[in-house]
């Protein structure tokens, strides 16, 4: 059994260092960019879903959002809810906002946006819309009838959605807001922002004390963010504030990220589809290499098998060649995904409207696409070597 | 185990054929290639299986050399009918027990001719040091002992079936079945090997069923087995 494993390995062996060159090196490329094109394909998705989420925990949600409960529309004593929160170790930051919709005006040109209430020394604890400021200062505490813009409001600074702007406002400009209660308010533009992010660029800010004497309320919120220490932990978090007896409306981020769920599933789909053919692809061309391999030696599997060498040594052998191939191409696509792709694309990121994507690796699904290759090599190898034994040894030597 | 008289020393039989046929069936039509042939090989003797194109010498080689199976018949071994083996057991007693020679040399061109040599050593799964030693020692013996890591392709024909016939003795086999062996060859490379096979006949008593067509080479074997139309026409030293 050993010594049939090593004859095995001996005639692979002898058969990929002094067989042709030319075939192997081709050969184990095709297998590497097969390899490269499984895991960047999956990869590029993966980035792409998980811009989508850190977009929406550190722009719009944190990790862990509290609603008022069912059938009332603030969340009240919001001072005493912040202590309790701040009260479970792991949280690092909590902003309560006031959310609400209002028309906005500058000169002739009108729209309606969400307008977001905000004490700024919370919300930087939570967001960082604060570091993509590109025009003018983020909000200060004492402001008082000052907002910033996300960049679609203004017009002029590159929106998506341009058309819907306001036409062209600049940083110490007044526009006039009119709040969803009557109220109307002129307001001057503090600051432009962008978050790479369209659903973040929508919205406007203001300060707290702006948005209480507006609605007529106090210590009262509609949303409070949570920014949690660690992520992916969130139903640990959930579980502590429920023990806490917090009775608002609990929410993990990815409640809100439901949307991305749709779109991860199609590019899942599309990975799957494009691995598949991927496989067929690697597949293919093994079974050719082995195939046409095993019709030139043909007479030469004949004289060993005559000699007494058995089948499953010669077959074996064509498999582990058949393996060399699909490794050796997993190996150096590991080499073009790690040392080549991902720091190019961490310097050169991909920009899309939800952020700037890049590769994201996940060592299941590269463990998941080595294997494949493997297998398809296997199965691609193990045919035409079985077709090359199963023939009788006469007709082997001597053909048809 | 069969002994007898043969050209005065006695001998004992190797292997014994009996009533052996083999009907070749192409759609619906029966072509009987050897016909209730029965005749004993002796432990020793260089034997020449001759006979026309299509007398089926070469059928006979291979269901001797278990290639091919019988359509009846018995090849019998130490006792045993050796038609009742598996495939596998079959493989693994070509493997020990005999040597091939073919027309086609049919070495791997990856392997050097030692490599090539000692590969049904290694099936049988002795240690390197002993198949290296052993391989090396049976090139010598065939005029090759500086050719050992030359490559098929950088050696001349009668080099590479010499390679072929060490291969076939690395595992010291009790029989040599070498089919056409100087077919492929020019005369004065068909000359070596035959001396070579007279060579290794006379000195370690190496027993060898040759088939061939070229009636001179009667002068080198001890023993000729002439074939006519499948069966057995004649026998003569």
């Amino acid at each position: 059994m050993l010594s049939n494993l090593n004859l095995s390995l001996f005639l692979a062996y002898k058969s990929i260092t002094k067989g042709n060159k030319g075939t192997l090196v081709l050969t184990i490329f095709i297998m590497s960019l097969i390899f490269v094109n499984l895991v960047f394909t999956a990869s590029i998705f993966l980035g792409l879903g998980n811009t989508v989420n850190n977009q929406v925990i550190n722009t719009l949600y944190g990790n862990v959002a509290l609603e008022p409960k069912t059938d009332e529309k603030y969340i009240s004593d919001v001072y005493s809810l912040k202590q309790k929160i701040n009260s479970v170790p792991g949280i690092t930051g909590i902003s309560a906002q006031y959310v609400t919709g209002a028309a906005f005006s500058y000169k002739d040109k009108s729209g309606a946006w969400a307008i977001r209430s905000i004490n700024p020394d919370d919300e930087i604890t939570v967001t960082t819309i604060h570091n993509f400021m590109i025009d003018g200062e983020y909000l200060s505490k004492l402001d008082s009838d000052e907002i910033i813009l996300g960049k679609e409001i203004p017009g002029g600074y590159g929106g998506d959605l341009e058309h819907l702007s306001l036409g062209g406002v600049k940083v110490g400009d007044s526009i006039n807001v009119l709040f969803n209660n009557g109220v109307s308010r002129s307001f001057r533009v503090k600051g432009v922002f962008d978050a790479n992010f369209q659903q973040s660029n929508n919205i406007a800010y203001i300060s707290q004390k702006e948005m209480e004497s507006v609605l007529g309320l106090e210590d009262k919120a509609s949303l409070i963010l949570i920014k949690t220490r660690d992520l992916g932990n969130e139903d640990s978090y959930i579980k502590q504030f429920l023990e806490l007896g917090i009775k608002e409306e609990i929410k993990p981020w990815t409640v809100y990220a439901a949307m991305v769920k749709n779109i991860t599933a199609s590019f899942d789909m599309i990975a799957l589809l494009i691995a598949v053919i991927g496989l067929f692809v690697a597949s293919v061309t093994i079974f050719i290499i082995i195939y046409v391999n095993t019709i030139s030696k043909r007479r030469q599997i004949g004289i060993l098998r005559a000699i007494g060498i058995e089948g499953s040594v010669i077959m074996h052998s064509y498999i582990l060649q058949a393996m060399f191939y699909a490794i050796s191409g997993t190996i150096i696509g590991l080499f073009i995904m790690f040392f080549i792709l991902k720091p190019w694309f961490i310097i050169h990121p991909l920009k899309f409207p939800v952020g700037f994507v890049s590769l994201l690796i996940v060592p299941e699904k590269v463990m998941v696409n080595t294997i494949s290759l493997i297998a398809a090599a296997l199965a691609a190898g193990l045919i035409p070597s079985w077709m090359a034994v199963r023939e009788t040894i006469l007709e082997a030597i001597w053909g048809d | 185990m069969v002994k007898e008289s043969f050209t005065g020393i006695e001998k004992e039989t190797l292997i014994e054929i009996r009533k052996l046929t083999r009907i070749y069936i192409m759609g619906e039509v029966r072509v009987p290639a050897l016909n209730n042939v029965t005749f004993d090989i002796k432990r020793g003797e260089f034997a020449a299986i001759m006979g026309k194109s299509g007398s089926g010498k070469s059928t006979l080689l291979h269901q001797l050399g278990l290639l091919d199976v019988p359509t009846s018949g018995e090849i019998i071994i130490d006792g045993k009918n050796l038609l009742n083996l598996s495939e596998s057991q079959k493989a693994k007693f070509r493997l020990e027990r005999f040597g091939y020679v073919f027309q086609e040399y049919a070495l791997l061109p990856e392997l050097t001719a030692l490599e090539n040599v000692y590969l049904p050593a290694m099936a049988l799964g002795r240690r390197k040091e002993e198949y290296v030693k052993n391989g090396t020692k049976v090139l010598e013996q065939v005029g090759l002992g500086k050719r050992l890591h030359h490559r098929p392709r950088e050696m001349s024909g009668g080099e590479q079936q010499r390679v072929a016939i060490a291969r076939a003795l690395i595992n010291k086999p009790d029989i040599l079945f070498a089919d056409e062996p100087t077919a492929n060859l020019d005369s004065a490379s068909s000359k070596q090997i035959l001396e070579l096979f007279q060579q290794l006949n006379r000195d370690i008593g190496l027993t060898i069923l040759m088939v061939t067509h070229e009636s001179e080479d009667r002068t080198y074997v001890g023993r000729m087995i002439w074939l006519k139309d499948g069966e057995l026409a004649e026998q003569g030293t």
